[in-house]
């Protein structure tokens, strides 16, 4: 195939991996633990979109017929979708993450509670939604052509889009994180949690800051990736969690660019595989990342590990 | 209680003890459930493609159960000796990254390789035992052996060194204990473990396919171990024991099962931090019994000591 | 330290010991209930097991409606001869261990059979276990080949997909007689879907249309612009898909927006409504073989229809809730014929479900899925098949399943 189409998959597929990768670095460079809740927000972000662009609630959960007396353009349910995840995430990390920070517990029981979060959300959804696929309209992009000719290969606009927004999203994060002084406050909460402290700075704030952050991207996110191939249920957001953790170690744990490039390498190395071998295309991505793992663990643009004496 | 339910459970307890090995000298590894699937893999296969092993009918004899245990604890542990070198020179959420991988990989090749049967996998595997009671019993022995032996490990010089390398790893090797070779040996021991309880499930389950050597199972199994508590061996047991019946357990509560599991892993390690065996409790546990047994001695022989 | 390591002793032979006890004492059973005569008093015992939660719980979902439904009308009409049926359904989530687990459950309970389990996958780990201790088994909705040969107690409503993919070929072709080029999708770590690809091309190659791409997605994907974009190259002007609703929706919305305008066939994991909400207003056009079509008309159609509509508000119903209304239907009739000529009351568990398998073989019967019979091994012998082809409405929200003639 062309050189031009396999990069425009490999961009496509990478997309997705990338903004979901964005917040799950997040809370991972604050807080040194993997948030197994993310993708549990991120299908919750789906169905708030929904239901704020006036999607009305199936037969089969308990708010069968729910509709919002309100039916929201899709650009602005988006970020108040984000907004609600965020909500959602400052929640969990009240419940689940912060007790455990308080009593100095190992980050492996961060892992396991968070994890916990995320079953119960899940469910949840299922229990009050039902477990039938919803819609976000494809006319949404009403005056968007349903696929961009570019170079003689083809792409679904839909995906552009997705691309695009994750570079803006990517873009304002860093210069936030770089230019301004919570932004900084957080890099150094994430580098040294008691030093930090001591400097002034408010650590709990600051972890609750970068959950709420990490939840709004989820969120949005979520909500973007529920536009492109619908929102199939509960487990929507579930599968993405592994090949994310992937995609965060080639990048670099903790490095919000790293995110956004793991994302995009993952995505082409995938689209890279020739078709007779598409089922061993997940070994592909994950032995990616073990030889990343054995070969230079702290990845592409994450910081170099120290051993501390 | 019913048989099949005790015997899921006791598979439980024994892949927690299989991860619990490696984190018992400070190395979080989720490789288990990939030398599970090996091992069930190979049991799969065994049994069904070679008659020797596949016996009379559905039946099979024990003798070949034990050999293709046997056989499977080996391939793990073969399996985890080559990679285990390159694989525990990473440290903390990097290594168990890389065992996930390296558990999903399995999973691929698993699924992609001819003979595995694909995505159907292997069923009609044959029966050692006519009902759930004689597994259940067989995998008693079992766990009821591997305890001893974990507990016996603390007593050796293994045991010690490893406790030593979770302490504190630096000094444990300045005080010139082999900390490759002791993280090494437990990598192992895990391994063959699980690749063996791999065997014997196969044959309880009476199919296979690559999809029971997956993430979630990794994840599933360090719940045990967490939950339970990972400072002693009984730990493990109690969780994986205890986590494996909830969901079957709960089934009253109708279609909240889920969600109240799902708080129960929530909440299990923020009220019990070290789990919920540690060697306080126990402790604890061992002089209250040592108690009462003093008060019942007291009351039979009813004579009051000074 | 000593000290504790004395305790650490006591406790752990202690702890052995409690263990070993309570574990032993627990793993005795009691007495097997099939010996004992079949307990009626909350009802005829009858038992179900489907995904009613993780990846297949939409399924579950569709199923357990219809029985349900199917519940209500016979305990309407009387249950059995007088006797209320007593359905109890247990959630085997969407893998085997689950299923296992459900199984035994039911069976320990004392039930006379059992309706389910809603995967394939799932049947070839379950239902072992139920032909092992006698339980007669009636699956709804698995397509696999080889689930009846299991063994004398299973038994199944939903014809396998090697009888009706073919179907929708001929259908196909039928239509476009211009069709040259076909292109071939499933999702390889799908049990399902490796199963009907097979079919559907040998299907195609039977009619001189070998394949001229075989593309393999994985049952998580739901970007496949790498396997279209291949295809695409290949200029098919037909294209089969195995796969089941999600993937298959997903495929077939980026299908139409990357610009494939020719023909879409799909198998039996996309004989369901949830398609709507993920290829909307690309579902339409597309042909399907169906084990039931919502246009048959006859009497057993329309009091399902009526029963399902009053429920859920006049929409179709899907294939699996009519399936799964089937399942219990049979099962219900030939426990009233049995109960006629040996009353429940009188006889032991284990004959009963002997004497209800041999009798639910036997009989035909006339259900939703049109008129039904089974053949001694326990596959299904149905007597019409369709073939349909959705027809989205203007708003591309919902659609329907319109019979072709």
């Amino acid at each position: 195939m062309e050189l031009i189409q396999l990069l425009l998959n490999g961009l496509s597929l990478g997309a997705v991996y990338a903004l979901f990768a964005l917040g799950y670095t997040l809370v991972f460079s604050v807080l040194g633990v993997i948030n197994f809740s993310h993708g549990a927000v991120f299908t919750l972000g789906a169905y708030f979109t929904y239901l704020l662009i006036g999607g009305k609630a199936g037969a089969n959960g308990l708010l069968s017929g729910l509709q919002l007396p309100f039916a929201l353009p899709f650009a602005l349910a988006l970020p108040l979708a984000g907004l609600a995840s965020a909500l959602v995430a400052l929640l969990i990390e009240r419940v689940a993450f912060r007790p455990l920070r308080q009593r100095g517990a190992d980050s492996l029981l961060a892992l396991i509670s968070s994890l916990g979060a995320g079953v119960i959300l899940v469910n949840l959804i299922q229990l009050l939604m039902g477990a039938e696929s919803y819609a976000i309209p494809i006319g949404t992009l009403a005056s968007l052509p349903a696929s961009l000719s570019i170079g003689g290969a083809r792409v679904r606009t839909v995906q552009v889009l997705l691309l695009a927004i994750a570079t803006l999203l990517l873009v304002l994060l860093s210069v936030w994180l770089e230019g301004s002084r919570s932004g900084k406050a957080l890099q150094a909460v994430s580098e040294d949690p008691l030093t930090a402290q001591l400097l002034g700075i408010d650590s709990d704030g600051m972890i609750r800051l970068a959950f709420g952050i990490s939840g709004f991207l989820a969120g949005v996110s979520g909500g973007l990736v529920g536009l492109s191939v619908s929102i199939a249920g509960p487990y929507f957001g579930i599968s993405y969690g592994l090949k994310a953790l992937g995609v965060l170690v080639l990048g670099g744990l903790g490095s919000v660019p790293g995110a956004m490039l793991g994302g995009l390498i993952i995505g082409l190395a995938e689209a890279f595989v020739p078709a007779e071998w598409s089922g061993w295309k997940d070994a592909v991505a994950y032995g990616f990342l073990f030889l990343i793992l054995v070969i230079r663990p702290q990845g592409l643009l994450g910081r170099p590990l120290d051993t501390k004496v | 209680m019913d048989a099949a339910l005790l015997e899921q459970m006791l598979l439980g307890a024994l892949l927690a003890l299989s991860v619990y090995l490696p984190l018992r000298c400070g190395q979080l590894s989720l490789a288990t459930p990939g030398f599970y699937a090996i091992g069930g893999t190979v049991a799969a296969l065994l049994s069904t493609r070679i008659p020797a092993f596949a016996g009379t009918g559905a039946s099979s004899p024990l003798p070949a159960l034990l050999l293709e245990m046997a056989l499977a604890g080996l391939l793990a542990g073969l399996l985890a000796l080559a990679i285990g070198g390159t694989v525990l020179r990473l440290r903390g959420i990097y290594l168990a990254i890389a065992t996930i991988a390296l558990v999903e990989i399995l999973r691929v090749i698993t699924l992609n390789l001819p003979f595995t049967g694909g995505a159907l996998g292997i069923f009609g595997i044959p029966q050692p035992f006519a009902g759930a009671s004689g597994y259940a019993g067989f995998t008693l022995v079992l766990l009821a052996v591997v305890c001893w032996l974990c507990s016996r490990l603390e007593q050796l010089r293994l045991g010690r060194a490893m406790a030593a390398i979770r302490d504190d790893e630096l000094a444990a090797s300045c005080v010139g204990i082999d900390t490759a070779a002791v993280k090494l040996n437990a990598f192992v021991l895990s391994a063959l473990l699980a690749g063996l309880t791999g065997a014997l499930a196969a044959h309880f389950l009476n199919s296979w396919n690559a999809k029971l050597g997956s993430f979630d199972a990794s994840i599933t199994t360090l719940a045990f171990v967490v939950f339970g508590g990972s400072r002693t061996w009984l730990g493990p047991v109690i969780g994986g024991l205890l986590l494996t019946a909830l969901p079957e357990l709960l089934r009253p509560v109708g279609d909240l099962r889920l969600i109240v599991f799902g708080l129960v892993i929530l909440l299990g390690p923020v009220l019990f931090p070290q789990g919920l065996i540690t060697p306080q409790r126990l402790q604890g546990l061992g002089q209250w019994v040592a108690a009462l047994g003093q008060q019942l001695r007291v009351r039979i022989s009813g004579v009051r000591r000074p | 330290m000593e000290g504790f390591g004395l305790c650490a002793r006591r406790c752990t032979a202690l702890g052995l010991g409690w263990l070993a006890s309570a574990l032993t004492l627990g793993g005795c059973d009691g007495p097997d209930p099939a010996r004992k005569p079949v307990n009626l008093s909350q009802g005829v015992p009858l038992g179900a097991v489907l995904a009613m939660s993780g990846n297949a719980n939409v399924y579950g979902q569709d199923q357990n409606t219809g029985l349900s439904l199917a519940l209500a009308e016979l305990n309407g009409k009387g249950g059995i001869n007088g006797k209320p049926l007593a359905l109890k359904i247990e959630d085997s989530g969407s893998d085997e261990p689950g299923a296992n687990a459900a199984f035994n459950l039911q069976i320990n309970r004392g039930v006379l059979a059992l309706i389910g389990p809603t995967l394939s996958q799932q049947a070839f780990s379950a239902d072992p276990i139920a032909q092992r201790r006698g339980v007669p088994v009636v699956a709804p909705s698995n397509t696999a080949t080889g689930i009846p040969e299991i063994g004398p107690f299973i038994s199944r409503v939903s014809a396998q997909s090697s009888v009706i993919a073919p179907l929708s070929i001929a259908k196909a072709l039928q239509l476009h007689p211009q069709i040259r080029r076909a292109a071939v999708f499933y999702a390889q770590d799908d049990a399902y879907s490796s199963a009907e690809t097979t079919i559907f091309q040998k299907a195609l190659t039977a009619r001189g249309l070998k394949p001229v791409t075989v593309q393999r997605t994985q049952l998580n994907d739901q970007d496949f612009q790498s396997q279209i974009s291949a295809a695409l190259q290949q200029k098919p002007d037909l294209v089969v898909l195995s796969l089941q609703a999600v993937d298959g929706g997903n495929m077939i919305r980026q299908l139409r927006e990357l610009g494939y305008k020719g023909v879409i066939v799909v198998g039996n994991g996309m004989n369901t409504p949830n398609i709507y909400p993920i290829c909307q207003k690309y579902c339409d056009g597309i042909l399907i073989a169906q084990a039931y079509s919502p246009e048959l008309r006859s009497a057993a159609n329309t009091t399902f229809l009526r029963r399902f509509q009053a429920r859920e508000g006049g929409a179709i119903p899907p294939q699996l809730t009519a399936q799964a209304w089937t399942a219990l239907q049979v099962l219900a009739e030939a426990l009233q014929r049995l109960d006629r000529r040996q009353p429940l009351q009188q006889t032991n568990l284990a004959e009963a479900r002997k004497a209800l398998m041999a009798e639910l073989l036997s009989g035909t019967y006339q259900t939703p899925l049109g008129e039904i019979r089974f053949t001694p091994e326990g596959e299904v012998i149905q007597k019409d098949f369709f073939v349909a082809q959705v027809r989205m409405d203007a708003s591309g929200k919902s659609g329907r399943f319109a019979l072709l003639p």
